[in-house]
């Protein structure tokens, strides 16, 4: 067994392998991902909007350990990834860190935002450091605003 | 069970909670590897965990200090909550597995595990043991069961 705590290690030798394939590849699999993730958050994404987003993310800051601040208004949902356990484990590696660890999360969290009609600002800031900022809006012109304010804006599938 | 008193940390030491999901991703992962490029590929990728990323115990079972592998068993099987069994001597160790719960969650959260779900162990195990004077065999004794012993090699 590779130990649930050991997931982001095995996870980082997959991406490495399929960035070697092309970038298609690798955005093939966070499609995957982004399915497979569906099962737990799709429905009540749709149910509650961002009130279920805040949900499924603040059960992720305790299960997964994360040093996480979560705000939640009438527009937004505002997730300040303080020290990502993630990134900080593939950086406390002895097998070599994939440069672009970070893109993953965009890759499987926006497809499934832009499935429930929400608006994903995802800030990485910078990808050697384990820390990040997201922002879910519900308006489509709120978040391109936003997006003006990312020091280091991640793309996904579907939104180039 | 034999307590492994070892004295030496871990590389890898975690606390905290357990995201048991994190296995369910890992199935996804083994077919979605497995039916786009092949089993030998998902092989080489388990490879790379067992060299690479467990390097550490690697080096530890090459200068003939296997109970460091019986610390990691132990330390994550707890996490974990496994149900096992583990006999630890100087010349082998032998770990039973009688209920893994890494298999039983991915079977609650997705009905079917992948056939090949059991490789994470059986490959990583392998490469655990290459090149060094040890050999790791797995044996699959049923569903989330599993005996895994370290030997030297005959």
């Amino acid at each position: 067994m590779i130990p649930s705590d050991h997931f982001t290690r095995f996870y980082n030798e997959v991406f490495k392998f399929l960035e070697d394939q092309g970038e298609e590849h690798l955005e093939a699999y966070w499609l995957e991902i982004s399915k497979n993730q569906e099962k737990h958050t799709l429905e009540l994404f749709k149910e509650k909007g961002l009130k279920g987003m805040y949900e499924y993310w603040d059960h992720i800051r305790i299960e997964e350990n994360c040093d996480m601040d979560l705000k939640l208004d009438d527009e937004k949902l505002e997730l300040r990834m303080n020290v990502c356990p993630s990134l900080s484990k593939v950086l406390d590696n002895d097998a070599e860190p994939m440069k672009r660890y970070c893109d993953h999360c965009a890759g499987w969290i926006g497809p499934l935002i832009d499935k429930v009609d929400h608006h994903l600002v995802y800030d990485v800031i910078d990808r050697n450091k384990p820390q990040c900022v997201v922002k879910i809006f519900k308006d489509k012109e709120k978040a391109i605003e936003e997006e003006k304010n990312a020091k280091l804006l991640m793309k996904w599938p579907g939104k180039k | 069970m034999n307590k492994n008193n070892l004295d030496q940390k871990l590389r890898y030491n975690d606390a905290g909670n357990v995201h048991m999901d994190f296995h369910g991703a890992t199935n996804t992962t083994i077919e979605f590897i497995i039916n786009k490029y092949g089993i030998d590929t998902m092989n080489d990728i388990f490879k790379k965990v067992g060299n690479d990323v467990y390097k550490d115990i690697k080096d530890h079972i090459k200068k003939g200090n296997i109970k460091m592998l019986a610390k990691h068993w132990q330390h994550f099987f707890d996490r974990e909550n496994a149900d096992y069994n583990i006999s630890i001597n100087d010349e082998e160790i032998i770990l039973t597995v009688n209920r893994c719960t890494a298999y039983e969650h991915v079977r609650k959260l997705v009905g079917n595990v992948s056939p090949n779900f059991c490789d994470q162990t059986i490959k990583t195990n392998e490469a655990l043991a290459e090149n060094t004077p040890y050999e790791i065999k797995t044996e699959i004794l049923g569903e989330a069961a599993c005996r895994q012993t370290i030997r030297k090699r005959v």
